[in-house]
């Protein structure tokens, strides 16, 4: 009987069992003056086309730069594993991890510092400095390489505006309008307009973005402090607008639980109109949820006096047992699988090429990493090989000409969203949530969570 | 079951002097090797080896398994809830630190209200309905076969994937509950939508993945129960509700003891459901103690944090566990 206890003391306990592993290091032995790299990001073998035009880079590369061998890994990015893997000295010493990711990441020191390696970067003068904002910390240090980025937009589903008597070719502009198109579509065609993530910290994070569209922040710093501002007026104005979507419009249906992957196969199978989303979703929209290209339009941030949106994306980080001679292997990579293609004409132009014949949408827009004049080569030079039809992205390409990119909130991001989860959760499940009242029970945690952070 | 010299025996649990009784002569040979044959077995039961080398050779396995994969991960969580630590840079010591930042966290109480009102919810339904279900089956004289398989095929799907099921089924505007109470002029229900029902909805969940493995291990009790009994209680013309409660139930109670303790324990650990279903909301309604170990852990980083927690609940579990058995141990041992 006594084992009883034990077993469940061990049970309990199980969740720390990744924490035993020896603390060894994941750098390779380096032998005869090769230096070796496991990367992330190769495609899936599932996309058979695409994994082997990945081969034949990393073939390509490995001969142009035969002092270096790289392991390619299966593995995406996951903040959990990444943990374990660190603790049991398998992390991979290249990571590509979306841009949600870094703050924590360079807050916990589990990524090496890149300022002096970064400056080899044979075009790391010409970066918009303002891409490369959310891979700093604090100091101005610098962890990390954008691959890509991208701003938040509103992705709207073209047959049902049509089926409502909207233009298609017309994406409302504002949060008024969202709400009033929202409404519309869900009478005339029964479909809710409108459809938003409440839970894993997407919450959160979609509240973030549309206190910016309407001029807010969630963090401001003071005497070089950050504190936690997440009960603002802006963000009142947005959940008190939802709430009013939610319960008088009726134009959100009422699931509201909802995850990253709920909103995105649910707006693909057709069953929301309108969800805050970006471009980029589109390869998935076609390749993984099977959407219907024709029904796809993307328009820009929905705005409220704000002028703003919020950018997101990818970046290549580093493990922090990576060699000095690993560094310089991964940079070296970096600018030539994924840089490369975004600034010089002719890798753009073969890249292009090589995603259309593997069935991977080209021309989707996305936020320039370097100056608009490079910008504008790399459009030309792809320009025979685009698939997408660039009509149904043309709002969003006009409308966020003209907006603010601003990046995530500082400090613990992540932990701030789930504290905001809350909030929206309240708004969109209970009539009778007051917005005001939410977000001040979220400032309580939230205050906590940022001073705890700068500690 | 050891086997032991036979009936007679009044040490040991509360089943095994019935199964002594039910089978006097010890099973499958195991009391009765040939004179010289080692090793030997003692009266008390156990085993006399003829070096104790060779015990110890037997027992390394199994030691180094419970070692590296049970003991050792405790005795490491209770250090790591003493320090600081990314897994890079060498941990450093904190102290109480991790308690106190664990305690101060206002999400704390709501998590362990949370938690024992689906371990309340839980046993309410869960520890009854599989011992009716068993002595309702066990009483079957037809097609008991098929009832048993139904019973426990919730138990052989994955638990993810029945989990994801049930989010299907619980979908308030395409599920499959809100349809069948369409088609009965009922509802529609909001079951995970609303802070009132999400509990209540994962408990059903919860209650219809465990039920098929209860219900097993109490018909196996149940087919232990002398015949005997029944025959002479049918004899002195007893009614079956009698029956039940004056033999079912007194000779079921080791097994009620045990299984009960179980499901405090495993109820205490609820993680998977809200996790996957709900992710704790909404507005926090089915945050666990274990959901708040995850987040520490793996969504924040902060493992001090979270082996923290995870030492003062396994502390309030053996606490638990001690009390339960010490108030049981005179009912258990009748």
């Amino acid at each position: 009987m006594t084992r009883v206890p034990t077993r469940a003391f061990a049970g309990v306990l199980a969740l720390s069992l990744a924490a035993t592993g020896a603390a060894c290091s994941s750098a390779k032995p380096q032998s005869g003056g090769i230096t070796t790299i496991t990367v992330m990001g190769i495609p899936p073998t599932t996309k058979a086309a695409a994994r082997q035009t990945y081969l034949d880079q990393v073939a390509a590369f490995e001969k142009a730069n035969p002092a270096i061998h790289i392991q390619t890994t299966d593995a995406a990015f996951d903040a959990t594993a990444y943990i374990t893997q660190l603790a049991g000295g398998t992390a991979p010493t290249m990571l590509l991890v979306p841009l949600t990711e870094p703050a924590g990441l360079i807050a916990r020191h589990q990524v090496a510092d890149l300022s002096t390696a970064a400056k080899d970067l044979p075009v790391y003068g010409q970066f918009d400095p303002r891409v490369l904002e959310n891979l700093k910390d604090a100091s101005g240090k610098l962890y990390g390489i954008p691959t890509s980025e991208y701003a938040l937009g509103l992705v709207y589903n073209r047959s049902l505006f049509s089926k409502a008597g909207l233009d298609p070719d017309r994406p409302p502009a504002t949060w008024d309008d969202v709400q009033a198109y929202a409404k519309q579509i869900t009478e005339r065609t029964g479909v809710p307009g409108f459809a938003e993530m409440t839970v894993k910290n997407n919450g959160g994070w979609r509240l973030t973005a549309a206190t910016y569209s309407r001029g807010g922040a969630m963090e401001a710093q003071q005497d070089g402090r950050f504190t936690a501002t997440v009960n603002n007026p802006q963000a009142v104005a947005h959940l008190t607008q939802l709430k009013k979507m939610r319960w008088q419009d009726q134009s959100m249906g009422t699931n509201q639980l909802l995850n990253y992957n709920d909103v995105n196969s649910g707006f693909a199978a057709g069953n929301f109109a309108m969800i805050i989303s970006d471009p980029g979703y589109y390869t998935s929209y076609i390749n993984q949820f099977k959407g219907d290209p024709a029904s796809f339009g993307a328009g820009a941030y929905p705005q409220a006096g704000g002028n703003a949106t919020l950018v997101g994306g990818q970046a290549v980080m580093v493990n922090p047992k990576a060699t000095a001679a690993q560094q310089a292997a991964i940079l070296k990579w970096t600018d030539f699988y994924y840089l490369r293609p975004q600034y010089d004409p002719a890798a753009g132009a073969e890249r292009a090429k090589s995603n259309k014949e593997s069935a991977i949408p080209v021309g989707v827009p996305t936020v320039a990493l370097f100056t608009a004049d490079v910008q504008q080569k790399i459009a030309d030079a792809i320009k025979p090989y685009v698939t997408v039809d660039p009509k149904n992205f043309a709002p969003f390409v006009s409308g966020t000409a003209t907006l603010q990119y601003k990046p995530e909130p500082p400090v613990a991001a992540q932990s701030l969203y789930a504290s905001l989860d809350t909030a929206v959760q309240a708004v969109l499940t209970r009539q009778d949530a007051d917005p005001a009242t939410e977000l001040a029970t979220a400032q309580k945690s939230a205050t906590t969570i940022v001073q705890q952070a700068q500690q | 079951m050891t086997a032991t010299s036979g009936p007679g025996l009044r040490d040991g649990a509360w089943s095994r002097s019935r199964d002594q009784a039910a089978t006097p002569a010890s099973p499958g040979g195991a009391a009765g090797p040939p004179p010289n044959t080692r090793p030997r077995r003692r009266r008390d039961g156990r085993v006399r080896w003829h070096s104790p080398l060779a015990a110890w050779l037997f027992l390394t396995p199994a030691l180094l398994a419970f070692g590296y994969f049970s003991w050792w991960p405790i005795v490491k969580s209770v250090l790591l809830s003493l320090q600081q630590t990314n897994f890079v840079d060498p941990p450093r010591w904190v102290g109480l630190d991790n308690f106190r930042h664990v305690l101060a966290d206002p999400l704390l109480l709501t998590a362990i209200v949370n938690t024992v009102k689906f371990g309340a919810l839980t046993i309410l339904i869960g520890f009854p309905l599989p011992l009716l279900l068993a002595i309702v089956m066990s009483e079957l004289r037809r097609l008991g076969g098929l009832f048993r398989v139904l019973v426990y095929l919730p138990v052989i799907m994955p638990p993810v994937v029945s989990i994801l099921l049930w989010k299907f089924f619980y979908d308030p505007d395409h599920g499959l509950f809100n349809s069948v109470l369409g088609h009965l002029g009922l509802g529609p229900a909001p079951w995970l939508q609303t802070k009132a029902s999400a509990l209540p909805s994962l408990v059903l969940l919860i209650v219809w993945e465990s039920t098929g493995s209860t219900v097993l291990l109490y018909l196996a009790s149940l087919s232990g129960i002398p015949g005997e009994l029944y025959e002479a209680a049918e004899v002195d013309g007893a009614s079956i509700r009698r029956r039940v409660w004056h033999i079912t139930l007194p000779q079921l109670r080791g097994m009620m003891l045990i299984l009960l303790l179980l499901q405090i324990i495993g109820t205490l650990q609820i993680f998977s459901e809200p996790f996957v279903m709900t992710d704790g909301g909404p507005e926090n309604s089915t945050v666990t103690v274990i959901y708040l170990i995850y987040r520490d852990a793996f969504v924040n980083g902060d493992f001090g944090s979270a082996t923290a927690l995870s030492v003062l609940l396994a502390a309030a579990l053996a606490a638990l566990s001690a009390v339960y058995l010490r108030l049981t141990r005179r009912w258990s041992a009748t």
